[in-house]
């Protein structure tokens, strides 16, 4: 049986078989969530273009027969039967994967396997575990792959964003985030293992929420939680950020010294129910008061980046805002958005939303990251992810009509 | 017209493109669609003398240093992550401005920070080597190196070399543990 690395790509003609294969899978973790393998069959492009070739618990064959999945074989935890020769010429790729579906990530999985069986032997062997990742919550384990001939992947990569962001990598229906829970009858894709514990949206009696919720697109909107007594809890945003240039040197032979690291600095718009309105940010040293008028104020201003708490604002009282729009703007540093890979998190009790600035446009330094409003009886969070030159066109975007002047740190 | 590659296969340019003098090796690659540190490739060049060592610290091209001293040899630039299509990197050799002592140019593609980073050449998808004629612009040979150099952080991809008059192309495609800095001080660079 030959063991495979990370990455080793190969001939199936090499391990002794050009059609019938089966695909034997260990998975096995210490998270408390459940491990779902499935087996997406994508098109030339890489992408889900049938549906019916997203094999899984739901849907465990193929319409010819040519994908299945077989259950536990081998002593392995799945299989998959795969006769290369049955499958229609418009399937190109075979991606194995796992998902967890709630807490943990794949940092918590203890020692797995996918195995090439031919003819009943093990043939290959691509070894892995909970040590080879960090905070990816699905994995694209292995694939089958037709390059001139079959070839086989040992593939090892994943996404931090889950089932949903590996959808949206294979091109299929994106799941939505919490507060418009799918319907179970819903295409497969959006009926697949079920996705991230969506919270019922908050109304009438306060609820305990555990969920993480991930706003990947923009106008992605989540309710807050109330509290006990349904009272609005103090939010806790976080803004957090990449060193692109940690190890790099600047200069002829990196002589000239460690590149510096890049600026972003937190703040925010904001209007309250009683029409006071003001701006929030460390230029200009407005670091805001949490115990009077907005009761919205800026924790520290980390410069570098390099701090794991990145730069934190507080939104104490939630009940009174009209309109908060959080932004981010790149001070120094030669890193712009589109190399430090900002994210924001949302913090409300026990509710954790996480917004990442995904579709960063390198040239601009203004970004309004997510728009907190009042609806009604309730506060909504909506993904903006907005670019701009600088505040000016942000609030001529957003209403607020401030007047500014030039400002330094 | 285009040859495809395979390790130890020799190409002679002069057959291939009679009377080159300008050559273009493009290297290309796709950004990383996975969550995890970019992948960042680099190629660079090696001028040798005919004792197969660099005659100095400034014949390693690389992205700390574009451009030899007698201009045969220029470095388009760093791309940090893939983004970009076709050559996301390229080395352009003007044959007709090689020094006379050197005898020829070792090309390599590694894998920046490719230890720490626990990436290699199969991680990355449609990672390619290819060779252009720069006077016609036709691809005259092309690595894959996602493919074929799957376990692989670096590697020795090709080198030109003189043979009497004329420029002979040799496909190499030796893997290297341990990435630029070993390479090049293999090659005789003062690191």
């Amino acid at each position: 049986m030959q063991t495979l690395a990370r990455g080793q790509k190969g001939k199936l003609a090499d391990l002794g078989s050009t059609d019938n294969v089966e695909i034997a899978i260990q998975v096995s973790g210490k998270s408390p969530s459940a491990l779902d393998v499935s087996c997406f069959g994508l098109d030339g492009d890489g992408k889900l273009s049938d549906d019916r070739y997203f094999i899984f618990f739901n849907q465990k064959d193929s319409p010819e027969g040519a994908l299945k999945m077989q259950g536990g074989k081998y002593g392995a935890e799945e299989s998959f039967g795969v006769a290369l020769s049955k499958l229609p010429g418009t399937i190109k790729r075979m991606v194995f994967t796992v998902a967890l579906d709630g807490a943990g990530t794949m940092s918590d999985l203890g020692p797995c396997y996918v195995d090439i069986v031919i003819g009943g032997t093990s043939a290959a062997r691509y070894a892995f575990s909970g040590a080879d990742f960090g905070q990816e919550k699905a994995l694209m384990m292995f694939e089958l792959y037709f390059k001139d001939m079959w070839r086989y992947s040992a593939v090892g990569q994943g996404f931090n964003g889950g089932l949903s962001a590996l959808l949206k990598n294979f091109g299929g229906e994106e799941l939505s985030p919490a507060g418009a829970a799918k319907p179970a009858a819903a295409p497969p894709p959006a009926a697949a293992p079920p996705p991230a514990a969506a919270p019922a949206a908050a109304a009438g009696a306060p609820k305990v929420s555990l969920s993480k919720v991930t706003l990947d697109k923009k106008g992605g909107k989540v309710s807050l939680i109330k509290g006990g007594a349904g009272q609005q809890q103090p939010i806790h945003v976080n803004l957090n950020w990449d060193n692109p240039n940690a190890g790099k040197k600047v200069g002829l032979f990196g002589l000239g010294g460690a590149a510096p690291p890049p600026d972003l600095d937190l703040g925010c718009f904001w209007r309250l129910t009683n029409g006071d309105k003001g701006v929030i940010q460390p230029l200009g040293n407005k670091f805001g008061s949490r115990h009077a008028e907005p009761f919205i104020y800026l924790d520290k201003d980390d410069r570098t980046g390099a701090s794991s708490d990145g730069e934190n604002l507080f939104i104490m009282r939630p009940d009174l805002i009209d309109m908060v729009v959080v932004f981010a703007m790149v001070y120094e540093g030669t890193a712009n958005f589109g190399n430090v890979k900002g994210r924001l998190t949302l913090k409300n009790g026990s509710q954790e939303i996480f917004v990442p600035l995904n579709s960063p446009d390198s040239r601009l330094t203004f970004c309004a990251i997510c728009v907190i409003k009042k609806n009604g009886n309730e506060v909504e969070i909506t993904k903006e992810e907005r670019y701009f030159p600088g505040h000016p066109e942000c609030d001529a975007v957003y209403g607020f009509g401030f007047r500014w002047v030039a400002g330094s740190k | 017209m285009a040859v495809s590659l395979s390790k130890g296969g020799n190409v002679s340019l002069s057959k291939e493109a009679p009377g080159l003098t300008k050559v273009l090796v493009g290297l290309g690659w796709d950004v990383r669609a996975s969550d995890g540190a970019d992948f960042d490739l680099d190629a660079s060049v090696f001028l040798c003398a005919a004792s197969g060592k660099v005659r100095s610290d400034s014949d390693f091209i690389f992205y700390n240093n574009l451009k030899s001293s007698d201009g045969s040899v220029e470095h388009t630039g760093d791309n940090k992550t893939g983004a970009g299509e076709g050559d996301d990197e390229a080395v352009k050799v003007d044959l007709s401005k090689v020094p006379a002592d050197v005898q020829k140019l070792v090309f390599s593609v590694t894998i920046h920070e490719a230890e720490s980073r626990k990436q290699n050449f199969g991680m990355v998808s449609n990672a390619f080597v290819r060779v252009v004629n720069e006077t016609d612009n036709k691809e005259i040979t092309r690595y894959d190196l996602s493919e074929d150099s799957s376990v692989d952080t670096a590697m020795m991809f090709a080198e030109l070399y003189r043979n009497g008059a004329e420029w002979k192309f040799r496909a190499v495609g030796q893997g290297f543990k341990g990435g630029l800095g070993p390479l090049a001080k293999n090659l005789g660079v003062n690191l």
